[in-house]
């Protein structure tokens, strides 16, 4: 949480020559941050991040206790002052005055208060003004000004009522019931739900929202005459539900959702009535009400001298260790290779266990005093990830022959779920969505490829080539989490054969064995059946190739008919050859022939049926087609010797017999 | 005085015109076969003429022979310094290759993975939707834990979200590899409710996990630290600060100075926007935390870790100056064009 305090104020608690910038450079380094320091007349301001579970370093006491333990490790003089921990305190007894508070159970964990008469209410000294603003609070008046000031020195909230304004002199400190609601001191009304922690004053009217905000009826004004002054600790869990629900973060919301000190309710109580007495003329009329039902036991976390070495890196000696956490307000004794340590009661819940010691030492020694070390871990040889080399060569290939990759977001909107034609429910739907454009895990990457198209339409000239390489995500029924399909998406405005013939280089490339291409039977909704191949190796059914359905194209907007390539490389980094074979090198060129076939077979099958006709034939070469006939380069040869003119013409009376209907 | 043969002279004659029609080196180099070569008009000459009754006859054919040679060599030489002359315009423009480009996010993994390669680590690819065991419960924060309503968090069910950082990967690192030695680097999709200028509901982190035997801060020092320098520049510094994370303990904040004000924290004499105070910070790390050792099934008496999770986009900006995250997910090709 970000804290905002003056050095005056920090210098109530801290004795030390070390300049604001000394300072906040050094503190940083040990403990809480110091984000910005501006300076203004006669005084800094901080604005420091005290650390979420560090809530006793939320004050200008706290951060001066690390303050006076860091600097020391600098070599730099000081001294934390006026702890008050350390003092005595004596609260009136037997004073006349009587009220009742009745406590629900688990709502608090201390509550304390005091009756306070003869109260002269006026504005604040211009000190005290001065103090609050600057640390970003607003000064109201003597009084009210008090705890506010209280609650930046020492890190715990307190509350004034207006005595006379409270029903009757019996209080009731109570869960909130569903349909109550609570006008609080800036003027809003609460809806309160089952459950917020609120004072009710005896005549059934609520008169604080606990631990958030008090309640108008019984604010404090320029005629009080008796307060009620109470300084609690509330349940933290409580206190941080109702803030969030009712968006109400205030300083002292964000305190006690943190578990302040319990033991610091009787210093603040005295530093309080000490201070209004001063500043309005106020007397004690009621003896002090403290109700704390369950004292904690002291907390011991032991620590070994070795341990600690080797955890941190560097040895350090045990006087430096026990001078650190005494610095710290840690107690302790040693015994034998161990060192006990007795845990302050500020720091009550964030020292459980010997690594927060550990930290506790590390970090005041110093971390940038600790030496730097490459770990040396025998790691056993890993199994090559063919997925992850996959997707990278594949990127770096199709990057290098004209394709932008692009990175879309796995998370799209139903709106172009249905324009792709896909089924929105065989989609995962987020539960709570940021807004309508992210709400489904996508199960594609060609739709975004799409709209990627149309928002470059216009935009450049030549054929716009995309490539992205991402998860989709797949529903299992009957299981927790979908499957994540690694998936290669191309989209070209290019021809077929373009792109066919890059996705067979790459293909290649990658040593994925088998590769053919069946025309499509059912392709996902948004190819055109008319135009789409599987693109399978061996039986696997790798993806698809072809063109987008006419409607989804107007659907989206895209004036030009892309191709589109989708492959599961998942699936296909099983298919890729990692043996390496040898083929001797052909002593004997092959002769280029050109042959044309009259045939209605699709060229696919031609050029397979050519293919399969003689192990001579070495290769196939598409070169054109001119109504139904159809000219191929074909490659014969032979690994044993030159073929014969008379062989070759056998051979292509066999290829044209094939094609005889 | 020589002698005048016939077979000779004819020789030389057809030779003179045949040296006059040569222009290439590979035409001096035929005429060097048919003359001077083992089937050639000289060594004919040996064969058809007297040489063995007549000395002279022999000398003349030799004078011959080295007559070619010289012609022959210079005239090699000749052509080899008029090809040479050959000029062509150098200013006319190449014929333009198709140029693609790889997304600023892949270079990055890729300058990320690089570096840690060096190191030993591993990379490795968890789930990216994960149950709450992996990405909460298991690293040691509980159901009823503030951590839990950031409000930053997807869900997909009541009890699976979309990760919104890289650390599930650290149990399913410890569950495949059942016992130490760990170093890995988990580089994957993270997902959270905010879109800003520094914010977009998609990013990337890197996740790096380290575990053995006597694994302690000076080395989670020493990896950050060959990092910085690697990715960021040899004049760049790092430092630690404490912090808080449930899943480690200690926990740390580490900061990077300020490529812009050089850490300094001032330019031109007002404080730099940029950063606070010359430092910039990288990301979270911490000595993984005793309960996140045992609930991945290792013993935290036997072993330590440390671990690290910071953003992909991040650093690239660090380094980059790209005012705004949500650019880099433009798929403007004029923008990716330009990498």
């Amino acid at each position: 949480m970000d804290i905002i305090i003056s050095d005056s104020a920090l210098r109530k608690f801290l004795d030390t020559p070390a300049t604001a910038e000394i300072l906040s450079q050094n503190i940083s380094l040990c403990g809480p941050t110091f984000d910005r320091t501006k300076k203004i007349a006669g005084n800094y301001i901080y604005e420091i991040e005290a650390i979420t579970n560090r809530v006793d370093t939320a004050s200008a006491m706290g951060v001066a206790r690390e303050a006076a333990a860091i600097l020391t490790q600098f070599n730099i003089p000081a001294k934390f002052v006026n702890d008050p921990y350390q003092e005595k305190f004596n609260f009136p007894k037997n004073l006349s005055k009587q009220f009742h508070i009745n406590i629900d159970k688990n709502l608090v964990v201390r509550f304390t208060a005091i009756a306070l008469e003869n109260i002269s209410v006026h504005p604040s000294s211009k000190e005290t003004m001065t103090l609050l603003e600057n640390c970003g609070l607003r000064s109201l008046n003597n009084c009210v000004d008090i705890t506010n000031e209280l609650t930046l020195l020492y890190g715990l909230p307190s509350h004034i009522f207006d005595l006379d304004k409270l029903g009757a002199q019996s209080l009731t400190i109570r869960d909130s019931i569903e349909g109550e609601s609570i006008i609080t001191l800036d003027g809003q009304n609460n809806q309160l739900g089952e459950g917020d922690i609120v004072i009710e004053d005896g005549t059934g009217r609520l008169v604080d929202l606990c631990g958030i905000m008090g309640g108008q009826i019984a604010e404090v004004d320029e005629h009080t005459k008796n307060i009620l002054l109470i300084v609690p600790v509330y349940n933290h869990k409580k206190i941080r539900g109702t803030s969030l629900r009712l968006q109400k973060r205030t300083l002292a919301a964000q305190l006690f959702e943190k578990q302040p000190d319990p033991e610091l309710c009787l210093p603040v109580m005295a530093k309080a009535i000490q201070l209004i007495k001063q500043r309005s003329g106020g007397e004690a009329s009621s003896s002090l009400f403290d109700y704390y039902p369950v004292p904690r036991p002291t907390k011991f976390v032991t620590l070994k001298f070795k341990w600690l070495n080797d955890f941190v890196g560097v040895i350090i000696s045990q006087d430096t260790v026990v001078s650190i956490l005494a610095s710290l307000g840690f107690g302790g004794t040693i015994e034998g290779d161990s060192l006990v340590c007795l845990v302050p009661s500020w720091r009550y819940h964030d020292i459980n266990i010997k690594e927060d010691l550990a930290e506790e030492v590390a970090r005041i020694y110093g971390y940038f005093k600790l030496p730097h070390a490459l770990p040396c871990v025998n790691l056993p040889a890993e199994p090559r990830n063919l997925l992850l080399e996959t997707e990278k060569e594949s990127k770096k290939y199709l990057s290098d022959i004209g394709y932008n990759e692009v990175y879309n977001s796995s998370l799209v909107s139903l709106s172009l779920i249905e324009k792709s034609g896909l089924d929105p429910s065989s989609f995962i739907r987020l539960s709570n969505a940021l807004s309508q454009d992210y709400g489904y895990l996508r199960t594609s990457l060609i739709p975004s490829a799409l709209e990627n198209h149309k928002h470059n339409q216009g935009k450049v000239g030549g054929q716009l080539k995309t490539v992205e390489i991402a998860n989709c995500y797949q529903k299992i029924e009957g299981r927790e989490l979908p499957r994540e399909i690694s998936t290669l998406a191309m989209l070209s405005g290019e021809d077929y054969r373009k792109i066919k013939g890059e996705i067979e280089a790459l293909l290649w490339k990658l040593r994925v064995k088998d590769i053919s291409f069946k025309p499509s039977r059912t392709p996902p909704p948004f190819f055109n059946p008319a135009g789409t191949a599987d693109i399978y190796s061996k039986k696997l059914l790798l993806g698809h190739i072809g063109s987008i359905k006419p409607a989804v194209l107007r659907k989206i907007g895209l004036l030009n008919n892309p191709m589109a390539i989708e492959i599961n490389l998942a699936d296909m980094v099983l298919k890729i050859n990692r043996k390496y074979e040898f083929h001797p090198v052909p002593e004997y060129p092959p002769v280029l022939e050109e042959m044309t076939i009259d045939s209605r077979k699709s060229l696919g099958d031609i050029i397979e049926t050519i293919q399969n006709t003689s192990q001579l034939i070495k290769k196939v070469q598409y070169i054109n087609s001119f109504k139904g006939k159809h000219s191929f380069g074909i490659s014969f040869g032979s690994d044993n010797k030159n073929l014969e003119q008379s062989e070759i013409n056998t051979l292509k009376d066999i290829i044209q017999n094939r094609f005889k209907i | 005085m020589g002698i005048k043969i016939l077979e000779i002279d004819q020789i030389t004659k057809e030779f003179e015109k045949d040296l006059k029609n040569t222009a290439t080196s590979a035409e001096v180099d035929s005429l060097n076969i048919k003359y001077l070569g083992k089937q050639g008009k000289i060594n004919h000459l040996f064969k058809i003429l007297p040489v063995k009754t007549d000395p002279q006859i022999g000398k003349a054919i030799n004078d011959f022979k080295s007559i070619v040679q010289d012609k022959l060599s210079t005239k090699l030489s000749e052509v080899l310094d008029s090809a040479e002359q050959d000029t062509f315009d150098v200013t006319v423009p190449g014929f333009e290759k198709p140029l693609g480009s790889l997304h600023l996010v892949s270079q990055t993994i890729k300058e990320i993975e690089t570096i840690f390669q060096k190191l030993g680590f591993v990379r490795r690819r968890y789930p990216e939707v994960e149950t709450d065991w992996y990405y909460a419960e298991g690293l040691n924060i509980p159901k009823d834990h503030p951590a839990r309503d950031d409000q930053e968090t997807f869900y997909v069910g009541d009890n699976t979200v979309l990760t919104a950082h890289t650390s599930n990967g650290q149990l399913r690192e410890m569950e495949l590899k059942k016992s130490p030695p760990i170093k890995m680097i988990n580089i994957g999709k993270t997902y959270r409710r905010q879109i800003d200028a520094t914010h977009t509901p998609m990013f990337h982190q890197f996740e790096g996990l380290v575990i053995d035997k006597g694994i302690n801060i000076t080395h989670l020092l020493g990896v950050t630290e060959y990092f910085a320098k690697s990715y960021f520049g040899q004049d760049r510094r790092t430092r630690l600060r404490p912090h808080h994370f449930q899943f480690t303990e200690p926990s740390f904040e580490i900061d990077i100075t300020c490529g812009v004000c050089q850490g300094t924290g001032m330019m031109h004499q007002i404080p730099c926007k940029v950063c606070k105070s010359g430092w910039l910070e990288l990301g979270g790390a911490g000595m993984v935390h005793p309960n996140v050792l045992r609930n991945g099934g290792l013993n935290p008496d036997e072993c330590s870790g440390f671990a690290f999770g910071w953003g992909v986009e991040r650093i690239l900006m660090m380094k980059s100056g790209l005012p705004d995250l949500r650019l880099i997910y433009s798929d403007d090709i004029r923008f990716l064009k330009q990498f």
